[in-house]
């Protein structure tokens, strides 16, 4: 606290400062704010009067209320079970010494490369009706319901494999920054292996577990295809019904107010987990930090366990990725009943996708945007960080609340509050119209990818010891200089990896992407959407298949140039 | 050459300078000597320019630097934890205040490897990382950094407070090697009382933000002008009630005040016959050898205690439980 | 390394430049180009831009054999494909700075929201007279071009025409059918709501809720109660085909794709009330700044020449009446067993969104 205010005394602000401290204003207030609060009124007080009738709908509709209530429970969920899942992981990948830890680490990256309804009908292909383990299962008891994997706790089971992916990129990071000789300390003092863990190891990750957790509720929150898919009708959510609401227009008042719900919610629980950090946040007090060797696991039942369990969890996450893959050579009728003909391969459907898809433009498109936007989402959270870094004061608090609105509002509310404001000529942006141009899409794609790349930049410039930006102005250097050559260099790993789910997560984004991609430059997620829609009378499974594993490829080497070629230096 | 008029930091409520006046002179080794929170490390901030005083003014050379810009005061800066930049190898972590202010290549090179010979870096450690180095090397380093841009000021922020005790000593030496050799007028900013009275010319004594006293190392010692000043460099002795009581000793000290004598001026050999020495008895009750000289435990007859220290002269001649007399000159009475 | 951090950098100050000045360079950008479009073309008798097409009909090489067709006949054409539903929502939303043109395709309800959010500008065309009697707006916006109808399917070893059900009512009144069909849960998709609309329509009541009398909501609330939820994700057809849900809504245009796929032939239902029969339209955008060449390509499209050709070529039931005769046989005999329901497209247009929301929120489980 003094520190900061020692800071804010001695940086004088200089006028490219002042610039930049005004454009981030001028963003904040145009796209984060201003759009947002306009649909809010242009939804509850267009009659010039406002209503309480969308409250009286929900509160007299069950299916609403209980799908508000599965949300909650689904988040809260979650937020357990992906802590226990994420923290194997990462424990077995890098603080464990098992064998093949290398390949594991890849079977545990595979939720970085695809998502949604692809990632849900890969697990289908395993425990659906017609699943393989439902099959295996069904063979062992022959009275085994086939229909077994619907509801809450295949939801769950589902989602807790599928959410692990920032555990695997964040925590890990954490994990590998522990001091050394505080295991080796308590070792010394008689600790067993798992009594470190729990007593030394796992209280340092606390920090990272607590905004990795706060991202896992809005994640269950937000959960659309899981529970659509394999909800049933005993399990459905708030989401789904929220898109749906917000496409209609006579039906937006519930998908906002509904979305003001869960904003609220997720609100409440940021500023606990807030108050939390800044508690709770400590920092290694040694100087000389060693690094973090493998741990062998002494007890000999639990090495067999941990390895067991390594390897187990191993194919849960490979299994589904490669009957997508296997799958993307067949057909729809094999699809859909899960079964595997050497008859039924072909190459069709990659022939198909090629030749239909000549043009390279909508990758070409998509590429553009989720690089643009990445970079630029990046660039705007490493400024404000830097703000929120240097100063503490009630501007500071406003600003980063604002850069959190995005996660309080569904990305389909965001775009309509886009298309309502920026339809017509507005003062706050030269009078021009935003709506029809190809910066709509550009702006919509930073604008929700600012809350999470904010939190993580932040968190690794909160890391940053401040002496050396102390040290870098006393040799003489510019803000920006020291910047460049000193601060960004450290966090750019970080940063990086932020930058490349970003990317990954704009590249086949549908929901958002519809409502605002600029018509002659039709993004991916568009032409797969076009290509496999209902309309369609190709054989539409197989295609999303094909283009799904496509997705997959550019993710899996846009983080291979980010991460892969990081972890081995 | 480095003024402080009046100086005044507030952070908030909480005053962490108060009214602070001070001369330091061209070349000196000037030491602001003091516990955690005594203010030193902030004024030390406020000369090179990271804390702005509320109010008062700092001088260099006659020139009102108080609102002059980090980078335009010359003054660089060692920070404790160093500050390496562990992204930059050693090289360019010298050569980083060179490159920011646009110097040719070449001339960056021979600076720089000017520097790191000067403070023993070898050419093989140039091209490291800063992390591959001991705390010794990146010591060098953060020296080194700050020299090779000749600055007419050098700011030492407690930069042995992370090193082992032996490699400190050495260091120590080093450090006032290297201010020798360059001459450069040097602040340094310490707790460790023996750090400050082996290096510096002269020394401030800080405490809960106010100078108690400024002087050369021996003045702070044998003169300490306040309570704290004594108590806070070397060990002292806090002379109990009752040893004044039943001693001569009631004769040269005022009752008022609290009493203090030094360690090494309670002596158990004789000492020359004088009005003001007085003879005192009492029993070794114990003793910690030293290797240079052992410190003894006396319990006064008549009650209290006085440590001692007697240089080791081979003979082994003072045990636990013997029965002594010591002697003490009045003069050497600290009194506050 | 540092050359690619500076890289990286780079890119960086030139995304905050370009996040920054977004505003500004789509003003300096946008308006030399439009005005690149318009000047020279007013000095040239004969207009012909090159037409921004929205359409939710371009998949399986629709858009293809379109675009080749009207580059033979003299357009320039761009096509956007969207979802139905998505692409009148665009239209609206662009509708004071309109990017498209021409629309066609999507339905008689989706064309109703647009006429009445003012998206449309009034043109017939000449070929409006060709075109099956009931198919056009009435009011002159949009003219008909393909038939689709949305029909009952069944699973043919699961049920014969005899045993099927009749009517959409029976798949809720007859308990036989109880858990065979699938119910029409996702609503966020146009063929569901007009099997909504069908059945709503049929208890007109302006007294009622959302112009619907009590009955109508208790039918309908049987229809969900007693089928299976839809899945996202899934194609209701390998449902039908397996047997698994032998019953449910099929499109007629998709069902030899579908058979050829799944190696099934859905047999359907003609009931008596009729089926809903969506006509596929084509209309010209309220605001084009090339309505001379959008009229040219709007007869064009709609000449019983054309949709003959696309007819043959695409295995669809042209609503021009004179390039009937090209469709596919099959296609024929199918249509001519079916009896279009009368649905008031004004009225479906009005009360869906209402209707959907009452459905996802008191009558679905």
């Amino acid at each position: 606290m003094k520190a900061t205010k020692i800071r804010t005394a001695g940086s004088p602000v200089n006028g490219s400062a002042f610039i930049l401290y005004g454009l981030i204003a001028w963003f904040v207030i145009t796209f984060l704010i201003y759009p947002n609060i306009n649909v809010y009124y242009e939804i509850f007080f267009s009659d010039g009067n406002f209503s309480f009738e969308a409250v009286n709908k929900l509160l007299s509709s069950d299916r609403a209320m209980r799908s508000l209530y599965n949300s909650f429970i689904l988040a809260i969920s979650l937020m357990v079970t992906v802590n226990i899942v994420g923290v194997a992981l990462v424990l077995i990948v890098d603080y464990f010494d098992i064998k093949g830890a290398k390949i594991l680490r890849l079977g545990y990256f595979t939720t970085l490369i695809y998502s949604g309804v692809v990632l849900v009908s890969g697990y289908k292909f395993v425990y659906g009706e017609s699943g393989y383990m439902t099959k295996l299962f069904a063979n062992l008891f022959p009275s085994f319901d086939t229909t077994w994997f619907h509801g809450y706790w295949a939801v769950l089971f589902v989602m807790t494999f599928a959410c692990t992916s920032n555990h695997v990129l964040f925590l890990s990071n954490a994990i590998r920054k522990i001091d050394f000789q505080t295991v080796e300390a308590a070792k010394n003092m008689g600790g067993s292996t798992f009594y470190i863990l729990w007593r030394v190891v796992l209280p340092v990750l606390k920090p990272t577990m607590f905004a990795l957790t706060i991202l896992l509720f809005l994640t269950g929150l937000a959960a659309t295809s899981a529970p659509l898919i394999l909800g049933g009708t005993e399990f459905q959510t708030i989401t789904p019904m929220i898109l749906t609401f917000s496409k209609s227009l006579a039906s937006r008042d519930l998908a906002a107010l509904l979305a003001l719900i869960l904003g609220l919610s997720t609100l409440v629980l940021l500023t606990i987990m807030i108050r939390f950090e800044k508690n709770g946040n400590f920092i290694s007090v040694s100087k000389v930090k060693s690094v973090l060797v493998k741990q062998k696991i002494n007890s000999k039942i639990g090495n067999i366990a941990v390895h067991l369990i390594a390897y187990f969890l191993f194919l849960i996450y490979i299994i589904p990725v490669l009957l997508i893959v296997i799958f993307s050579f067949t057909d729809a009728q094999s699809i859909s009943t899960a079964t595997l003909n050497i008859s039924r391969f072909t190459f069709d459907n990659y022939i198909q996708v090629f030749s239909s898809m000549a043009a390279f433009k909508p990758y070409l498109v998509s590429i553009l945007y989720a690089a643009g936007a990445s970079i630029a989402v990046v660039a705007l959270a490493l400024t404000a960080s830097r703000i929120l870094h240097k100063y503490k004061n009630k501007w500071t608090n406003f600003l980063e609340y604002s850069l959190l609105i995005p996660w309080m509002l569904p990305s389909t509310l965001i775009a309509i509050g886009l298309i309502v404001t920026y339809s017509t000529p507005k003062m706050l942006i030269g009078n021009t119209v935003l709506v029809g141009t190809v910066w709509m899409l550009f702006l919509a794609y930073v604008i929700i990818h600012i809350p999470f790349t904010l939190r993580m930049v932040k968190a690794s410039f909160f890391s940053l010891d401040n002496n050396l930006e102390d040290a870098a102005k006393n040799l003489g250097a510019k803000p920006f200089y020291t910047f460049r050559k000193v601060l960004l260099p450290i966090i750019l790993p970080s940063t990086l990896a932020v930058l490349a789910l970003n990317f990954n997560g704009i590249l086949a984004d549908y929901d958002l992407t519809v409502f605002l991609y600029h018509p002659l430059y039709q993004p991916l997620g568009i032409v797969i959407k076009n290509s496999t829609d209902a309309q369609a009378v190709a054989d539409t499974k197989a295609l999303t298949l094909v283009y799904s594993v496509i997705l997959m490829i550019i993710s899996a080497v846009i983080l291979y140039f980010v991460y892969g070629r990081k972890s081995k230096s | 050459m480095i003024t402080f008029k009046d100086i005044q930091i507030k952070f908030g409520d909480f005053h962490a300078i108060k009214n602070l006046n001070l001369n330091i002179k061209k070349g000196e080794f000037f030491t602001f000597l003091g516990p955690s929170g005594c203010g030193k490390t902030t004024i030390l901030r406020s000369l090179v320019g990271f804390i702005k005083p509320s109010s008062g003014q700092i001088l260099l050379s006659d020139r009102d630097i108080t609102d002059v810009s980090i980078e335009n005061r010359g003054i660089s800066m060692v920070f404790q934890s160093y500050a390496l930049f562990p992204t930059l190898n050693v090289y360019e972590n010298i050569a980083f205040g060179l490159r920011v202010k646009k110097i040719s290549k070449s001339e960056i090179d021979r600076e720089v490897r000017d520097i790191a010979q000067k403070v023993d870096l070898k050419e093989a450690q140039l091209s490291k990382k800063v992390s591959e180095l001991s705390g010794g090397q990146q010591q060098r380093v953060a020296i080194a950094r700050a020299l090779v841009l000749k600055p007419s000021i050098l700011a030492l922020d407690e930069p042995l407070s992370n090193l082992d005790a032996q490699l400190r000593v050495q260091l120590r030496n080093e450090l006032k090697n290297l201010q020798k050799k360059f001459g450069i007028t040097t602040i340094y900013v310490t707790h460790d009382q023996e750090e400050a009275l082996t290096l510096s010319d002269r020394i401030a004594v800080f405490n809960n933000g106010i100078v108690e006293q400024v002087g050369t190392p021996q003045e702070i010692y044998n003169r300490s002008q306040s309570e704290f000043v004594c108590n806070f460099i070397g060990d002292i002795n806090k002379i109990d009630a009752e040893v004044i009581q039943n001693s001569q000793l009631k004769n040269f000290i005022d009752p008022y005040k609290t009493a203090y004598i030094r360690n090494e001026k309670v002596s158990l050999s004789a000492l020359p016959q004088h009005k003001d020495v007085v003879q005192l008895k009492g029993k070794i009750v114990d003793q910690e050898f030293y290797g240079l000289y052992t410190k003894y435990l006396i319990e006064v007859a008549g009650g209290g205690c006085l440590k001692t220290i007697e240089k080791d002269n081979g003979f082994d001649d003072n045990k636990v439980g013997d029965e002594i007399d010591f002697y003490i000159n009045a003069n050497d009475i600290l009194q506050y | 390394m540092r050359k690619i951090l500076n890289l990286i950098l780079l890119t960086i100050t030139l995304g905050l430049i370009v996040t920054a000045c977004g505003g500004n360079n789509t003003a300096n950008t946008a308006k030399p180009e439009s005005s690149a479009a318009d000047e020279p073309a007013a000095n040239e008798p004969v207009k012909n831009e090159k037409l921004i097409i929205y359409t939710n009909a371009n998949s399986d090489g629709r858009g293809e054999w379109l675009i080749e067709q009207a580059k033979a006949a003299g357009f320039e054409i761009e096509l956007v494909g969207a979802g139905g539903a998505d692409a009148t929502a665009r239209l609206i939303a662009e509708k004071s700075n309109p990017v498209a043109d021409v629309v066609f395709g999507l339905n008689n309800m989706l064309y109703e929201s647009l006429k009445k959010e003012n998206v449309l500008v009034k043109y017939v065309p000449a070929w409006a007279g060709e075109v099956e009697e009931g198919l056009n707006d009435p009011e002159g916006y949009y003219h008909g071009l393909v038939k689709q109808a949305i029909l009952l399917g069944y699973n043919p070893t699961s049920y014969t025409a005899e045993t099927a059900p009749k009517d959409w009512t029976d798949l809720y009144n007859n308990p036989e059918f109880h858990g065979k069909y699938e119910a029409p849960t996702l609503l966020g998709q146009v063929t569901p709501r007009l099997v909504v609309a069908g059945i709503l329509t049929r208890y007109r009541d302006e007294k009622g809720e959302y112009g619907i009398s009590q009955a109508g909501w208790d039918e309908i609330k049987k229809l969900y109660d007693n089928g299976v939820g839809a899945i996202e994700g899934e194609d209701f057809y390998a449902n039908l085909a397996s047997g698994k849900t032998p019953l449910g809504t099929v499109v007629s245009g998709t069902l030899d794709a579908k058979e050829e796929q799944y190696g099934v032939k859905a047999g359907t239902v003609s009931p008596e009330v009729g089926v809903p029969m969506i006509v596929e339209q084509a209309a010209i955008i309220n605001g084009t700044k090339k309505m001379e060449t959008a009229e040219r390509f709007i007869e064009w499209i709609g000449s019983s020449e054309v949709q003959g050709k696309f007819a043959a070529q695409f295995n669809s039931m042209p609503a021009n009446t004179k390039a009937v005769a090209q469709a596919n046989d099959a296609v024929r005999e199918l249509y001519s067993s079916l009896k279009a329901q009368a649905l008031e497209w004004g009225f479906i247009a009005d009360h869906i969104g209402d209707w959907v929301e009452k459905i996802e929120l008191q009558i679905m489980k």
